[in-house]
């Protein structure tokens, strides 16, 4: 990262905003920014040319091969397992040249499948005649999209949105209490973060009011992209205005007027609808100057990724929305201390945001109340289209996962031998040790597992572990930042050697094989090196067996 | 005291301290192998090498954490070689090695690459992974005349970009793509030389390996031989490591632990030293003979010199010879100049450089403070919090301190630029005061209006440290803005928040160069920045303070050194009997009281008869100073002029003597840099084949002419005369200077000045001068026939009159001077990219090629001249300061015309101009 280029782009901020710019000019120019109009733009945020070159070819939408794409294919790890992305390629290649079908990883249709992306909208293609009618038809039809919602005890995130008199009563309450006052709240809460890290929100908020800045902010992550997590993709579209009146009452606690939601250009139906929820909130005097009449002001700014799963990494994410290359930078100093424009940031993930609105309606002990006494609250699932009920689920921490499976997710709909849960970091969980994890971030994690996003993702019989493995060496191949040296260099070594032992007569030695696990484990500089080798040690513990052929 | 542990050792840590600085504190050396970090770089935890293990208790368990970006903590117990890191470090380097060439043997760097000494050091056998995908086919960069790549070599460690930001603040150098496929891109995936890179080197100098070198291999294991000097380019002063293997120069790096640049210098200091054995060096004297030059023995050049000068002295009296010394020579051969004129010849008729750049400096800063030199030093830069930068543009004239500059306007610095272009800064500015060439100081008042009006005035500061005050103020407010505003062409509002700015910022800092000096009232504009910074109290601090870009390299020792017409040595008024006899004393000789000529006077005293000799040491004032047909004319009137030099210059020509001095790499003396540095340069390599030292010139002379002088040694002399004479180099020792020099005034001790008037000023209390805008000769005789205003100035490539850089591959980047016109203005005269332009003033007119460039505002058109092929002085004016006669470069009245030679051509010259601007 570099100083220089948040200052820089500091200046114009977030209402002229470099990311936008760069990206409105790769929507102009047919898929990719011309490098006269890069230089144009250097110009006029006096940061040097190739600075902006190199944020361009980074993103899978603004990058030079980018240009052309009109359809783009989901080739996240859920797709992959149900096996429908063959056939609705093939599909899409009677209507499109090979160079105008792009991919896009996880377009969080995860419950169905057979996703791809047309001009900004989402479809999943069930059938051939399907796709190929949304290409004939006078106007495309959305193809499906529809799943269950469901919430096992209180509903804290999937209870139906109360409209304005919620959302004041809410604001009202915090507003009610100095912006110390309602931190504690939160604090007492022990609400945790839902990205992943389980860090718990109260002492960031708090961090960041007490942190030296001109100006505080509000980042939601809203650019999560776990393969087979869709909740924060129901939030964004179905429970909008929650999300944002958590940003809000963040904001509060934080002294921080101006939030940001930095969304998936996968999702581009959760843009609009954050989008349609932040003009509701403003009319409601909900955001905006003034909010209910008082002196705290939150102004909200949108931004639609463009196309780099490592943005879900917080401090690429702030790199991302500087108009920097969003490559991983070291901590500390930390978001809460230097963010943003090297501004005092608090970057929470959707769902975790989301909760606080029912802290300020019901307060920090009732949220307690739920759960267990480490993990308080619920927690959504989502299970995809390997369950008989696919849906999104809520649950209070420390919900047994059988139950969730077996009785939310109505069990399997085909034959399973492990689920994938928390994403493509998160941990391989054999059928049988299903009895013994509980939805909390402690159960996971003595069991050697990782909560995550509380994704759940089946992996058929069918999927060799092998091609499962080569697939999540290949995915943080392709969106691994490039900064450090062993996710650079490792996960595309691990690949390799994966896929040789599959094409050729050749054997992977173990020692180098755990040699590799062990440098990106312990030498990565964020969680995707870092986090890639636990999936593979769940598979080496629990699949030795049909894994012993590969390795020498 | 806090303390960790090493290696189950306690140390003491420092707060803010990472790991790895705590453990280099303690250990010393390399004690993690490293490849990410440099000396010069913010930590940026991208190899992991440095990876440690830290347990919160003895035998606890243990983290692995990258030392170079975890802050070290009290009570950590840190292991830097457990069996597991070493296997880490291994993993980690044979991870490298599969995307690397294995071809060490042939490499540039064998021998003295970070990679290979890492990987050598963590004891890697063999790379276990089968052969798979890498980037070794990646092509080698060779297109620009110094910086190379062969990113095949890359480790991705980003150390070039980083340094190309973090140093340099260019950003040139970027990475394209993620991931596996990330790699480093000139440009926007250009290649160097068309990308928009200054050729500064700091990637070169960074880069762990031979991805990015340069054409001097300065990286090779076979340069071990290295002598620190300074730089003889700009004032700044850079320090430089000159690598020689068997008596010849190969490269030039930057210390990282120099105080001056950090292990930063530009493509002058890093680059452009072959001009040290071209081909076109002086070898041997020259005699003239009718319109030829013929060599002779140094006998027979001493007899020549020392019998005409007895005669002329004989004849004419010890007033009809002059000297000019040298500001690129070192501080002891510019007191054997001076001291050669005064106690050797007679005469105060000595002068140098300064006169033409920054005599309006010394004169403006003596008046109102009472010394004339920087009142602070760079590295205040990190300490203040508003810089005001007047008619300088340092990041093509001064490039480090430009740097450094940028890097602070970067990062939000309160920037204001008083200049007619649009300067590199002038972009990054909150304020830009773009005026017309020549109304500085109508700005100035301005501003200070406004600093009274809005009750902003350091009051206690003026009552405490400065007088004339009530005076100052009745003036200031009696000014009729409305008429300066129009004078200037600088809106009111501007001036007045620019005022605000200044007057408002906790601590405010000035720097101003010859946009200032070289003008009518220059003096007049330099007292006034004087008068800002008093009345608003930033003087006598850290980050604030008045302090001039000094030009040459050594400027500040020259006029240091006594080289000026009415100050001796240590700037002791010669007209004084007292400071007289003291210099008598010393000199054991009989001086001069009447103050001698300046260099115009020179020049006019020639030209009248009265000068009959002049000494021109290193110094080309043929291509240099201002109306170039008055100064050759001035040389051919003369009855005898010796030119010591390095190149055949334009003055060269006209001289009856020709000396063949050395260069700075070749000689031993100390420089003072433009923050009063007195550092040492140490001679690299002896004098070419029958060149000598230009000191050594001198007391040859001296002593041919009765006058006892021991041979030239930079620290006898400096320890026996210099010290002794100059006041304020009362503590200077050669030995004590050290490696990065003392900045004077030095006490008896060795004790040294970072800021100067901090408790008082030289006079005492400081002096509020009022002067009133006054409109140049040159605009009101000729402003009516000549209407476009002409400034010239200098690019980063080439240094002043280019006898050095034109001799180098410098010469490959810009290859002419040329004519920066605003495109409506071009438009209007039918002038197009590259035509020819004749370009008139009232001395004459001269060809140029035109550059169209927003850079300059309609009305002002600028050049600079660093080539003889296009003589621009000769239609500059003889215009001079009113107090210190410094010539004003600055304004020409001229005229434009399409030239009726044949269109021009988009050159390579052209295209390189195009690049940088």
């Amino acid at each position: 990262m570099s100083e220089n280029q948040s200052k820089l782009s500091a200046r114009r901020g977030l209402d002229n905003n470099l990311f936008e710019r760069i990206a409105r000019l790769a929507e102009e120019q047919g898929g990719t920014p011309s490098r006269e109009a890069l230089r144009s733009l250097a110009e006029e945020f006096l940061i040097g040319e190739a600075a902006l070159y190199g944020t361009a070819t980074f993103y899978d939408f603004l990058k030079p091969e980018n240009r052309g794409k009109e359809v783009y294919v989901c080739d996240g790890s859920s797709c992959l397992c149900a096996g429908t992305q063959p056939a609705v390629e093939a599909a899409l290649r009677k209507h499109f040249a090979e160079e105008q079908i792009g991919h896009m990883t996880c377009l969080g249709r995860c419950h169905e499948n057979a996703a791809f992306q047309y001009k900004g909208k989402n479809y999943s293609g069930m059938t051939e005649e399907e796709i190929h009618g949304l290409f004939t038809a006078e106007a495309g039809e959305p193809l499906t999209g529809q799943y269950l919602v469901e919430s096992l005890g209180p509903d804290v995130l999937t209870a139906a949105d109360g409209g304005p008199e919620e959302w004041k009563a809410a604001l009202r309450k915090a507003l009610a209490l100095s912006p110390e006052a309602w931190t504690e709240e939160v604090k007492h809460s022990a609400l945790r973060g839902r990205g992943g890290a389980g860090f718990p929100i109260g002492i960031k908020l708090e961090a960041c009011r007490k942190a030296e800045g001109l100006q505080r902010y509000i980042v939601c992550n809203a650019d999560e992209g776990d393969p087979a997590a869709f909740t924060d993709r129901f939030l964004l579209e179905e429970r909008p205005h929650r999300v944002l009146l958590g940003m809000v009452l963040a904001g509060y606690a934080a002294g921080a007027s101006r939030g940001v939601v930095y969304i998936r250009g996968e999702y581009p139906e959760s843009v609009l609808a954050i989008e349609q929820a932040v003009s509701d909130l403003e009319r409601a005097g909900c955001a905006g100057t003034g909010i209910l009449d008082t002196d705290f002001d939150f102004h909200f700014k949108v931004i639609k990724a463009q196309g780099a799963y490592i943005c879900g990494e917080e401090t690429a994410l702030l790199a991302s929305i500087e108009g920097q290359r969003p490559v991983v930078r070291t901590r500390p100093p930390y978001p809460v201390e230097q963010g943003l424009f090297l501004q005092p940031t608090v970057v929470n993930n959707v769902e975790t945001l989301a909760n606080l609105p029912y802290i300020a309606l019901e307060g920090g002990a009732a949220f307690r109340q739920i759960g267990t006494a480490d993990s308080t609250g619920t927690k959504l699932l989502s299970l995809d289209s390997g369950f008989a009920r696919p849906g999104v689920y809520e649950v209070p921490m420390g919900t047994a996962l059988q139950k969730v499976v077996y009785e939310l997710g109505g069990g399997f709909a085909g034959k399973v031998k492990a689920l994938h849960i928390g994403g493509p970091l998160g941990g391989l969980v054999p059928v049988s040790k299903i009895p013994e994890l509980s939805v909390d971030f402690e159960s996971f994690k003595e069991q050697g597992f990782l909560l995550g996003h509380a994704s759940v993702l089946c992996l058929p019989e069918s999927m060799p572990l092998v091609k499962y493995l080569e697939h999540l060496f290949d995915f943080t191949a392709k969106e691994s930042c490039g900064k450090c040296f062993p996710c650079r260099l490792g996960s595309v070594r691990g690949r390799e050697l994966l896929q040789k032992a599959q094409q050729e007569d050749y054997k992977i030695d173990p020692d180098l094989f755990e040699d590799l696990l062990d440098t990106l484990e312990r030498g990565s500089l964020c969680a995707l090196g870092g986090g890639m080798p636990l999936p593979v040690r769940n598979a080496l513990a629990y699949f030795e067996e049909e894994l012993r052929s590969y390795f020498a | 005291m806090a303390t960790a542990y090493i290696n189950d050792q306690a140390y003491t840590i420092e707060k803010g301290e990472s790991i790895l600085q705590f453990l280099r504190r303690h250990l010393g050396g390399q004690p993690v192998p490293t490849l990410c970090d440099a000396p010069n770089l913010k930590a940026y935890g991208s190899c992991r090498i440095c990876s440690v293990e830290v347990a919160r208790e003895k035998g606890g368990a243990k983290r692995t954490l990258a030392s170079c970006h975890t802050p070290v903590d009290a009570g950590q117990y840190i292991y830097t070689h457990t069996k597991s890191l070493r296997k880490l470090r291994r993993n980690i380097i044979e991870l490298v090695l599969t995307d690397h060439p294995l071809d060490c043997l042939t490499c540039e760097v064998n021998g003295n690459c970070e990679l290979q000494d890492v990987a050598a050091e963590t004891g890697i056998r063999k790379v276990r992974y089968p052969a798979g995908a890498n980037h070794l086919h990646y092509e080698k960069d060779l297109s620009h005349p110094y910086l190379t790549a062969d990113l095949s070599k890359c480790i991705n460690c980003y150390r070039c970009l980083r340094a190309c930001d973090e140093v340099q603040g260019e950003m040139v150098i970027s990475v394209a793509g993620r991931g596996f496929d990330s790699r480093i891109v000139m440009g926007m995936d250009q290649d160097f030389l068309h990308s928009n890179c200054v050729s500064c080197g700091a990637c070169a100098q960074a880069c762990p390996t031979s991805a990015i070198s340069d054409v001097y291999e300065s990286k090779s294991i076979e340069y071990t031989r290295k002598t620190r000097t300074v730089c003889t380019y700009c004032g700044v002063g850079c320090n430089l490591e000159v690598a020689t293997v068997n008596g010849s120069i190969k490269s030039i790096q930057a210390p990282y632990d120099a105080e001056v640049n950090q292990g930063h210098t530009c493509l002058k200091g890093r680059y452009a030293f072959t001009f040290y054995d071209h081909p076109d060096r002086l070898r041997t004297p020259l005699k003239r003979q009718g319109d030829e030059f013929v060599p002779i023995s140094w006998e027979e050049a001493y007899d020549l010199f020392a019998e005409r000068l007895k005669k002329i002295k004989a004849e004419h009296g010890p007033d009809a010879i002059a000297g000019i010394s040298s500001s690129r020579c070192t501080n002891e051969e510019n007191y054997l100049m001076q001291k050669f004129m005064r106690a050797v010849i007679g005469t105060n008729n000595i002068d140098g450089c300064a006169r033409v750049c920054h005599s309006p400096t010394a004169l403006g800063m003596q008046r109102t403070f009472g010394t004339g030199a920087a009142t602070n030093s760079i590295e205040d830069l990190q300490y203040t919090d508003c810089i005001l930068l007047i008619g300088a543009n340092p990041t093509e004239a001064h490039p480090v301190t430009g740097a450094k500059i940028k890097q602070q306007a970067m990062k939000g610095k309160t920037l204001i630029v008083i200049d007619p272009r649009k300067t590199e800064l002038a972009r990054y500015a909150d304020y830009h005061l773009a005026l017309r060439p020549g109304t500085n100081v109508a700005v100035l008042n301005m501003m200070m209006y406004f600093i009274i009006e809005e009750g902003l005035v350091d009051k206690t500061f003026v009552k405490s440290r400065t007088e004339g005050y009530e005076d100052f103020e009745r003036q200031i407010r009696a000014l009729d803005i409305e008429a300066l505003e129009n004078l200037s062409g600088v809106p009111r509002e501007q001036v007045r928040q620019a005022a605000i700015a200044y007057a408002t910022a906790p601590a405010a800092m000035s720097f101003h160069g010859l946009g200032v000096t070289e003008h009518f009232q220059g003096t007049f504009a330099v007292m006034q920045i004087a008068d800002l910074a008093m009345i608003t109290g930033n003087i006598g601090r850290r980050g604030v303070g008045v302090n001039p870009l000094r030009g040459q390299n050594n400027v500040q020792g020259a006029a240091d050194m006594g080289v000026q017409p009415h100050q001796g040595a240590g700037y002791l008024d010669v007209t004084d009997p007292q400071v007289r006899a003291r210099y008598e004393a010393f000199y054991g000789v009989q001086l001069p009281s009447e103050v001698g000529y300046k260099i115009p006077e020179m020049f006019d005293a020639a030209l009248e008869g009265r000068l009959k000799a002049l000494w021109i040491m290193g110094e080309d004032v043929v291509q240099t100073d201002p109306n170039s047909k008055k100064v050759m004319e001035a040389l051919r009137q003369m009855e005898f002029v010796v030119v010591q030099e390095l190149f055949m210059t334009e003055t060269a020509k006209f001289a009856d003597l020709v000396l063949p001095g050395a260069s700075f790499l070749e000689k031993n003396g100390t420089f003072t840099n433009g923050e009063r540095r007195v550092q040492r340069v140490q001679q690299v390599l002896p004098p070419l084949k029958d060149a000598k030292t230009d000191g050594q010139i001198i007391v040859d002379m001296m002593n041919r002419l009765g006058y006892q002088q021991p041979d030239y040694d930079a620290a006898d002399l400096l320890e026996r005369e210099i010290s002794q004479i100059v006041p304020f180099f009362r503590g200077i020792r050669w030995e004590r200077l050290g490696q990065n020099g003392l900045q004077w005034p030095v006490a008896e001790d060795g004790s040294d000045t970072k800021i100067l008037h901090t408790e008082e000023f030289k006079l005492g209390k400081g002096r509020l001068w009022f002067a009133n805008f006054e409109e140049t000769e040159e605009i009101k005789k000729h402003g009516k026939d000549f209407p476009f205003i002409l400034t010239t100035n200098r690019n980063l490539v080439h240094y002043n009159c280019g006898a050095m850089t034109r001799r180098t591959r410098n010469r490959l980047l810009i290859t002419e001077d040329v004519l920066y016109i605003h495109p409506e203005d071009a438009a209007q005269y039918g002038i197009a990219e590259s035509d020819w332009v004749c370009l008139e003033s009232a001395r004459g007119k001269v060809d140029i090629r035109a550059h169209l460039s927003e850079e300059v505002q309609r009305g002002i058109l600028s050049t600079t001249f660093h080539f003889p092929e296009i003589l621009i002085n000769e239609i500059t004016s003889d215009v001079l300061d009113t107090e210190a006669a410094c010539p004003e470069y600055k304004v020409v009245a001229v005229r434009i015309r399409k030239a009726r030679r044949g269109n021009g051509m988009a050159t390579e010259a052209m295209a390189s101009v195009e690049n940088r601007s």
